[in-house]
């Protein structure tokens, strides 16, 4: 790529409490080219992204559009730029046309400001037809249209002002292969027409197939920019998960005991027919669960609590089958989770900490429905010493808390009583610091020693293979395998999760 | 951050201080204003301050705070009930019909009268409740609809024609007082306690705060937020059924076209008390504050001879005024400023 | 109320049954086809003035028995889109006659006059049209009701005599805006000019009752020496009434209301209440229908025909 580049960016760096997103990134986009971005949950491809889009300013490095300095303060800087971005999530407004919706930003006006319709529908067509959608009329409300048209005119919309760069997220993670494979079409008819275009997805078989270069992220630092004709899927997977993490020292734990906890066919509510899952969990055993974004371990575990309802399959609790309809019923199974947004599903937030590390067991402090406050604050005080909570007193609210102590409180909850055989935890160390993560480390392996069967959902790996004695890994909604700890490598667990990928659609 | 090297851990002291200290300090607030506008009025009408007036005042609110109790439940919990005011008059015209019954002797008509009226005051909250939860329907449609159905009811049940002529037994309460404290009121103030009794100090009470800042939590805690909100409502019903009678005993008729608009007053009496309309943020302290203020704004306004219309527009400023006021405390408690 | 209305309040209560609004209740011959056919829109029927007029109609309707009512109401007294509706109802099938009395003086004129432009025959009651939006129309609607200035006046002036020139009263007013309302305080300040009355405050009380009783006693505390009270309607009397029970005054303030409804005749037997004044609702729209019958016939009725009003006295 001797031409000079048509975005680069030099050291870029973006800072969020406690976690560097992105280190220093040196990266260039050729002009006309396709490259792709590639990397793990969390390797800062997201974080680039926003930086392009306008959306978050980097705490340092620079980037230079067209040999000019870029600094975009906010999205609409960027649109004006020339870079357009379509994100994962659709920005259409569906009770509107088509045509309002790809020209929203700059409505043609009549004098008094009218909008021109006619115009209007002129241009949109226009637009249509760049992305392959002539068929459909300017004037269909976007509810009307599939995914795949959604897609197009989320793209189309991104091509209506002048873009010199267009960034796609993840474009097919909603589609089918069939629309997939049209969107293909249209983004190869772009590509030829010269635009510029940064591709990221985790299906490594379009990035060989659409992009020209990849260049790989993990943990914030460009590990490698490379000719997608120069390399394959496997080496990108390697350098996705960097080296080898020596295999931890196993943990010490008890021998595991019988059976706590059996699904059969399970099926979570929009899983893929036939994808029912099986697995069985023991005292005094952590299983994980791997797997990509997207690729339903919340899901499962939120079917098996009785967050949602489930399409199929059956629980079996210490060999008995239990029906579960609710949480309720799940608790009363002795089925505990710690959800994945502690502050919207876990607290009371604005209660305090005394409210919160009762609420699952109420009653154990409680005399003919009223609460012993004494009972209860004495409760709170041994849960808050057990698990090293740092509170000023059992009445703080808990949303003045930390992350990590916020986290405990969830576990006080589940602990106090102790009614929890299973616990099933769902990112328990997501956005706390490494403090305070060991801390709940060494306590889930304290809980396990103890005889409880534990459950942890993660999208750490070196966390679950830190953690857990058996890891099993899903792949777009299905078992793709189960790695037992003598043979625990990022490697092995990664492509697993990306066996559904893999194969070419 | 800061929150987190707040404090060493905990052991030393069970500090109840804090929470306390702030929750009073919230109702302070309304307190002061409450006492200001005493202030006010007693110094620019004379009148205010007579035995006489300060009965009459009590009298007025009695019916509002017991509304205003009922509502508040509804209103911790996450919801509303625009329809206390038609069931009220629902309740009172099936209460008034028993009463009037000739086949009974007056006590065991007054009996029934209060049993049907409290009956009558559950079931429509109960039906609220059950509706808005089981369906997923914000109750602010499910009462609306509710408040048409048993004004609906109340018009057909009498055709739409006044009861009136009730046993003075029944009625005598309605004027009857305790070292000069109206004994209607005095009932108001007892059932308010026993609600604050209720909201602070039990299982349900405490559900109904969890529910009202986080129903999912509570849901994902193992427990069933539907039962609570039914029984919330039903709360609300019952404090409906009691203002009915307190209604009929003051006035001592029973009319279908009474209680306009007193759902109104009644949320405005939880609102400027300091209780969120989001829920899960509030007490009946508050609300006893906030129907005093209405009570002693609309005394003293008249006292002072302002017109009609501009007592309205005062009114009106106040409760805009009151929910500016919750909503910078709502930032505050956002910040986590204790 | 007896064992019947008390198992149909169970009834209702228990099934929570819907609420009249557009009743299209039907007398008989409703199918004689050559009979006239009169629309009667009437206000809220949750009034229990209202409801004895419409129900004095049918009753009278069925008395003749040489024509075919339609009647229809509206939820709420001020539910003027509601009237507007139902006139452009009466007007698509083509009905021979329109009684109408009118939610709102001015707002309910234009249906009005599409209706005789469409040749359909309007006898206005109760409140009466606006002169000055007729004339701006074209039109002279005949009006068939009571005088409540006069009616007013006729109570007002019971007041004044029982308490002689310098009396202090107030007056318990109806909505603002309600025309019977406004009539009604102009009658009663009528009363108290020709009888020399100090009027010491007035105010509304939004003809209901538990508004009634604490506007009033607030007035009270206000001005100890208020002798006696002018009410605009009795519900607002009965409010009244019970806040000088409160105060301990019974006897000492003198009242006088309008209406004639028949909670209020224990108070005037008990000397409570001095007078109110009967306007004969329930005759006042069988009054119009029978107008509206002689348009039919082919005569032309203009200007106020005055019905009976009564004064009630114990």
């Amino acid at each position: 790529m001797a031409a000079e580049p048509i975005l680069r960016l030099q050291g870029l760096t973006k800072r969020f409490p406690g976690v560097v997103a992105l280190d220093g990134v040196d990266l260039d986009f050729a002009d006309g080219e396709m490259h792709a971005l590639a990397g793990e949950n969390g390797a800062g491809k997201s974080s680039l992204i926003r930086l392009l889009a306008g959306i978050h300013r980097p705490d340092a490095g620079r980037m230079t559009l067209a040999g000019a300095p870029y600094a975009p303060a906010s999205p609409l800087d960027a649109i004006r730029a020339g870079i357009r971005v379509v994100h994962q999530e659709f920005n259409l407004l569906p009770a509107l046309s088509v045509a309002e919706n790809l020209l929203f930003e700059r409505l043609p006006r009549r004098r008094l400001g009218f909008v021109d319709r006619r115009a209007m529908e002129r241009d949109a067509e226009a637009l249509l037809a760049r992305v392959g959608l002539a068929e459909v009329s300017p004037r269909t409300p976007v509810e009307r249209l599939g995914i795949a048209q959604m897609q197009l005119v989320e793209i189309a919309r991104a091509l209506s002002s002048r873009g010199r760069v267009l960034v796609l997220d993840e474009p097919t993670a909603t589609l089918t292969p069939r629309e997939a494979g049209r969107l293909f079409e249209q983004i190869r008819l772009l590509k030829q027409g010269g635009l510029t275009m940064v591709y990221v997805s985790h299906h490594l078989a379009e990035i060989f197939s659409l992009c020209d270069r990849v260049t790989v992220l993990r943990n914030g630092v460009k590990v490698e920019t490379s000719r997608t004709a120069d390399t394959d899927p496997g080496a990108l997977v390697r350098q996705m998960i960097g080296r080898t993490l020596a295999a931890q020292a196993p943990q010490a734990g008890a021998p595991l005991g019988r059976e706590a906890l059996r699904v059969e066919h399970l099926r979570p509510r929009g899983a893929p027919p036939g994808a029912g899952l099986d697995f069985s969990l023991r005292h005094g055993e952590i299983l994980g669960l791997a797997g990509l974004v997207g690729a339903g371990r919340t899901e499962v575990v939120r079917a098996i609590f009785g967050a949602d309802p489930i399409a199929g399959g059956r629980i079996l609790r210490d060999g008995r089958p239990v029906t579960i309809r609710s949480p309720r019923d799940a608790v009363r199974a002795g089925i505990c989770l710690v959800t994945e947004n502690r502050k919207e599903e876990g607290l009371v937030l604005p209660m305090a900490a005394r409210v919160n590390t009762t609420l699952a067991r109420l009653a154990q402090v409680t005399r003919a429905g009223f609460v012993r406050r004494g009972a209860e604050r004495e409760a709170t005080v041994r849960m808050t010493a057990e698990l090293a909570i740092r509170l000023s007193g059992p009445e703080q609210p808990v949303v003045q808390l930390s992350g990590g102590n916020q986290q405990k409180v969830v576990l006080a909850k589940w602990l106090f009583g102790d009614d929890a055989p299973v616990l099933m935890l769902d990112e328990p160390t997501r956005g706390i610091d490494v403090g305070a993560k060991a801390e709940i480390y060494a306590l889930l392996g304290r809980l396990a020693a103890d005889g409880r069967a534990i459950l942890v959902v993660s999208s750490e790996l070196p966390e679950l293979m830190h953690l857990c004695d058996r890891i099993l890994v899903l792949s777009r909604g299905r078992l793709a395998g189960e790695v037992a700890r003598a043979e625990f490598s990022e490697e092995r667990i990664l492509s697993l999760a990306y066996s559904q990928f893999m194969q070419t659609e | 951050m800061s929150a987190s090297n707040a404090s060493s851990p905990i052991g030393t002291s069970p500090s109840r201080g804090g929470g306390l200290a702030r929750r009073a300090l919230r109702e302070a607030g309304i307190g002061l204003a409450l006492l200001a506008m005493v202030v006010f009025f007693a110094a620019v009408a004379p009148d205010f301050t007579t035995h006489e007036n300060v009965a009459n005042i009590l009298t007025q609110i009695t019916i509002n705070l017991i509304l205003a109790t009922g509502m508040t439940f509804a209103i911790l919990i996450g919801g509303i009930d625009l329809s206390v005011g038609a069931v009220m008059a629902l309740c009172a015209v099936v209460a008034g019909t028993v009463l009037k019954l000739d086949s009974l002797s007056d006590p065991v008509a007054i009996a029934l009268g209060i049993a049907a009226s409290l009956a009558v005051g559950m079931a429509c909250g109960a039906c609220n409740g059950f509706v808005s939860s089981f369906w997923r329907v914000p109750s602010f449609i499910v009462t609306l609809g509710m408040l048409n159905v048993a004004r609906g009811a109340a018009l057909e049940v009498t055709n739409a024609r006044t009861i009136y002529d009730f046993p003075d037994s029944f009625t005598a309460f309605g004027t009857a007082s305790v070292l000069g404290v109206p004994v209607m009121f005095v009932l108001a103030l007892l059932l308010l306690g026993a609600g604050w009794v209720v909201l602070t100090r039990t299982v349900f009470g405490r559900m109904i705060y969890a529910i009202g800042n986080n129903e999912e939590a509570v849901r994902l805690s193992g427990h069933r937020p539907f039962v609570f909100k039914v029984l919330a409502f039903t709360v609300t019903g019952l404090c409906v059924g009691i203002a009915a009678l307190v209604y009929m005993t003051r006035l001592t008729i029973a009319n279908p076209i009474l209680g306009i608009g007193f759902e109104l007053n009644a949320i405005a009496a939880v609102i400027i008390g300091g209780t969120s309309l989001s829920g899960g943020r509030g007490s009946l302290v508050g609300t006893l504050l906030g129907a005093a203020i209405i009570g002693v704004l609309a005394n003293g306004l008249i006292l002072m001879g302002v017109t009609d219309f501009v007592r309205q527009i005062i009114t009106g400023l106040v409760i805009i005024g009151a929910v500016i006021l919750d909503s910078y405390r709502a930032r505050l408690a956002a910040r986590g400023g204790a | 109320m007896d064992r019947r209305s008390f198992l149909a309040a169970c009834a209702a209560a228990g099934t929570l049954a819907a609420a009249p609004g557009f009743a299209l209740a039907q007398g008989t011959g409703a199918q004689t086809g050559r009979k006239p056919v009169v629309g009667l829109v009437m206000k809220s029927l949750a009034n229990e003035f209202f409801k004895d007029m419409q129900e004095g109609a049918v009753r009278h309707v069925q008395e003749r028995g040489d024509l075919t009512l339609i009647p229809l109401g509206i939820q709420s007294e001020t539910d003027i889109d509601g009237q507007i509706a139902a006139v452009e109802n009466l007007i698509t099938r083509k009905v021979d006659a329109i009684v109408i009395a009118p939610a709102d003086s001015r707002a309910l004129l234009s249906p009005v006059v599409r209706a005789i432009h469409a040749g359909i025959k309007v006898v206005n009651i109760d409140v009466a049209f606006d002169p000055a939006s007729m004339k701006k129309h074209g039109v002279d609607i005949v009006f068939v009701g009571p005088d409540n200035r006069a009616g007013a006046r006729m109570s007002g002036d019971v007041l004044a005599k029982a308490l002689g020139r310098g009396g202090k009263v107030v007056i318990i007013e109806g909505n603002p805006g309600a025309e019977n309302g406004v009539q009604r305080k102009l009658g009663y300040t009528d009363a108290i000019s020709a009888g020399g009355l100090t009027l010491v405050d007035s105010r509304t009380a939004h003809w209901e009752t538990e508004e009634a009783n604490t506007v009033f006693s607030n007035m009270l505390t206000a001005h100890h020496d208020i002798q006696g009270v002018m009410s605009a309607n009795d519900s607002m009397t009965l409010g009244v009434v019970k806040a000088i029970d409160a105060a301990g005054r019974s006897g000492q303030i003198k009242v006088v209301s309008f209406d004639n409804i028949p909670a209020i005749q224990p108070l005037l037997k008990d000397g409570k209440v001095l007078a109110t004044v009967d306007q004969f609702g329930a005759q006042l729209a069988g009054d119009g229908i029978d107008n509206a019958m002689k348009e039919i016939a082919g005569q032309t009725l203009t200007g106020w025909i005055r019905t009976p009003l009564k004064l009630v006295t114990a």
